[in-house]
């Protein structure tokens, strides 16, 4: 248990008033006792400044939900201040977490506040803060509580939410209601040609001015609006590539997971049904859902993502979905099964778009070594990197597209192309 | 404040490494003080050396070291004069020095307002310096009657125990 005790400044001022009165008077040497006076008052004013409390200390964060880059304080929260005069603390070094002051220790007078300690996450994931030792000092530096341990707490970071948006309708929406423009006409708001009136048209959407001109009556017709039922499959069986956080080099993860958060947040802003299936060791599989409530269950799934060596690619991505659904598959693709899954699933009927996630890692890999191209890991990365080229490649000729991850706009050109492709007449045999 | 001293850990800021050269170089002028009396090889060897091991560690036992040899050789020396206030002066600054040191980890920033808190209680903690050397230079003490030794005796003897006491924390109790 933690108690006062004194300190050693504190022990020395004792030491030396005590020893100069003694040798002044004992050894007759009254250098001592002028050299001691100082110390004698500064220890006197210590011993008499002895607090009497026994603080309870903690510590609180005003966050526990953060995205990454964002930051919290940490605040001490002590009962008892009595005979309390400084408050020093020191938190422990935490990956991917940064402090302001940047060593993260703090203190102050008491009665200027007690000191605060700000964290920012700067990646994504479990991350740990709060580990911190607290010491209390009273008046005159005589007496000392702690250092004091105080326990470290965990959150999940959540990712970034990427700025991301798309023009592009998506191809196949399923759903009753939304923003969506469906491929059928109904009764919507959407604009879709001018027809000569047939029975059972409602008499409101009859066009007063092209039925004047022409003499007979036409009616407007409008597409009716769906929403859609999106899945994000995120590779999660391999992470490639160092992790600088957000202000730093971002590995294949850390793109899939940014990028996977950024979809989830634009279709559920949308109105869109969006499920997730993250293929890691531990697979998870969060169901279709809408609204800022599922948003936050989507982002916390992608933030416990975790990558294990002995993650095992599926042979096929079980969704339990219909032949409606679109499906961003995000991945490096450095997983044959994995790819062979996203074509059994294109071939299945569904709307499958597959998004690389590479991005720079690999380039920035061989970019490392750049005299020593015969070196083991170069050589390594570069033939690791030719067979998921052709792994995309492959996958490219068998009908899925494959984009690279830029951010806003990236499915803009590939789910037009899709919208076309699915609005041409289809000849089954 | 935060700008980091090359020579110094990350994370050591300036002042406190301003402070660390004040342990350091204090007890050396106070010892500087009697040339060009050179003192004993041995005290010169041995103040320098545990004045910067007493920087290094502010809170480690090794810092009385230098302030006793300091004052021990002035005292063994039996100079009373002006120096002698000097002296005082510079052992305080090396100790008040230390303890604002002592507040926390070596990356703790120097809190200023502090620092003029430990001023004033040092200023304070002078006042009787003078006091006490003018006593010393002006009273005789082949005058005094011989109860006021034994007095005194006996009054430091009470101290140390009321020190002791008071200074034993209350787990050891």
């Amino acid at each position: 248990m933690t108690s006062w005790r004194p300190t050693p400044s504190l022990v020395r001022s004792c030491l030396l008033a005590l020893g100069g009165v003694t040798g002044g008077v004992v050894l007759g040497q009254e250098v001592l006792v002028v050299l001691a006076a100082p110390f004698a008052v500064l220890a006197a004013m210590g011993l008499l400044s002895r607090p009497r409390t026994s603080p309870h200390v903690s510590a609180s964060l005003d966050h526990v939900r953060l995205h990454e880059g964002q930051g919290t304080t940490s605040r001490l929260l002590v009962d008892d201040l009595t005979g309390v005069e400084h408050v020093s603390r020191a938190t422990a070094r935490a990956t991917h977490v940064v402090t302001r002051p940047v060593h993260g220790a703090a203190g102050s007078l008491v009665e200027d506040g007690l000191p605060v300690v700000h964290s920012s996450p700067r990646r994504w994931g479990r991350r740990v803060v709060g580990a911190e030792r607290v010491a209390l000092t009273s008046p005159w530096a005589g007496w000392r509580w702690g250092p004091h341990d105080l326990p470290e707490r965990g959150f999940n970071v959540l990712p970034q939410t990427a700025p991301y948006d798309t023009r592009a309708e998506v191809p196949q929406p399923d759903g009753l209601v939304g923003r969506h423009r469906s491929r059928r006409i109904g009764s919507g708001t959407e604009f879709e040609g001018i027809r000569p009136f047939a029975t059972g048209d409602r008499l409101k959407r009859i066009n007063w001015p092209v039925s004047l001109r022409t003499g007979d009556l036409h009616v407007v017709t409008t597409r009716a609006e769906q929403d859609a039922s999106v899945w994000i499959v995120v590779d999660g069986l391999s992470d490639i590539g160092a992790s600088g956080g957000i202000d730093g080099a971002a590995s294949t993860l850390d793109l899939t997971v940014r990028a996977a958060s950024a979809l989830a947040e634009h279709h559920v802003r949308t109105g869109d049904r969006v499920g997730l299936l993250v293929v890691a060791a531990d697979a998870t599989r969060v169901p279709l859902g809408s609204g800022s409530r599922h948003l936050h269950r989507l982002q916390g799934t992608l933030a416990r993502i975790r990558t294990e060596t002995r993650s095992v690619a599926p042979d096929r991505l079980d969704l339990g979905a219909g032949a409606g659904s679109v499906v961003y598959v995000l991945s490096p693709m450095f997983f044959t099964p994995l790819v062979t899954a996203t074509v059994s699933l294109q071939r299945s009927g569904g709307t499958v778009v597959v998004i690389d996630t590479i991005g720079d890692t690999m380039a920035d890999t061989m970019a490392d070594q750049p005299g020593d191209r015969l070196a083991l890991p170069s050589l390594a990365a570069r033939m690791q990197r030719i067979e998921r080229d052709d792994r995309v490649r492959r996958l490219a000729e068998l009908g899925t597209p494959v984009v690279p991850w830029r951010g806003p706009g990236t499915l803009d050109t590939v789910l037009r192309q899709l919208a076309r492709r699915g609005r041409v007449p289809k000849v089954r045999a | 404040m935060a700008t980091s001293f090359r020579l110094a850990a990350p994370g050591v800021t300036t002042p406190v490494v301003a402070l660390r050269a004040l342990v350091v170089l204090l007890p050396c002028a106070a010892l500087a003080l009697a040339l060009p009396e050179v003192p004993h090889w041995f005290v010169l060897v041995v103040v320098p050396v545990t004045a910067v091991m007493w920087a290094r560690a502010p809170d480690h036992g090794v810092g009385i070291i230098p302030l006793v040899l300091v004052a021990g050789w002035w005292a063994a020396h039996g100079v009373v004069d002006w120096r002698v206030l000097v002296v005082a002066v510079l052992l305080l600054g090396a100790h008040v020095a230390a303890t604002l040191l002592s507040y926390g980890p070596p990356t703790l920033a120097v809190d200023p307002h502090l620092v003029r808190v430990w001023v004033v209680r040092a200023l304070l903690a002078v006042v009787p310096v003078p006091v006490a050397w003018l006593a010393v230079r002006g009273l005789d003490p082949r005058q005094a009657p011989a109860w006021l030794w034994l007095a005194t005796a006996a009054l430091t003897g009470v101290l140390l125990l009321v020190t002791t006491r008071l200074t034993r924390s209350e787990s050891a109790r």
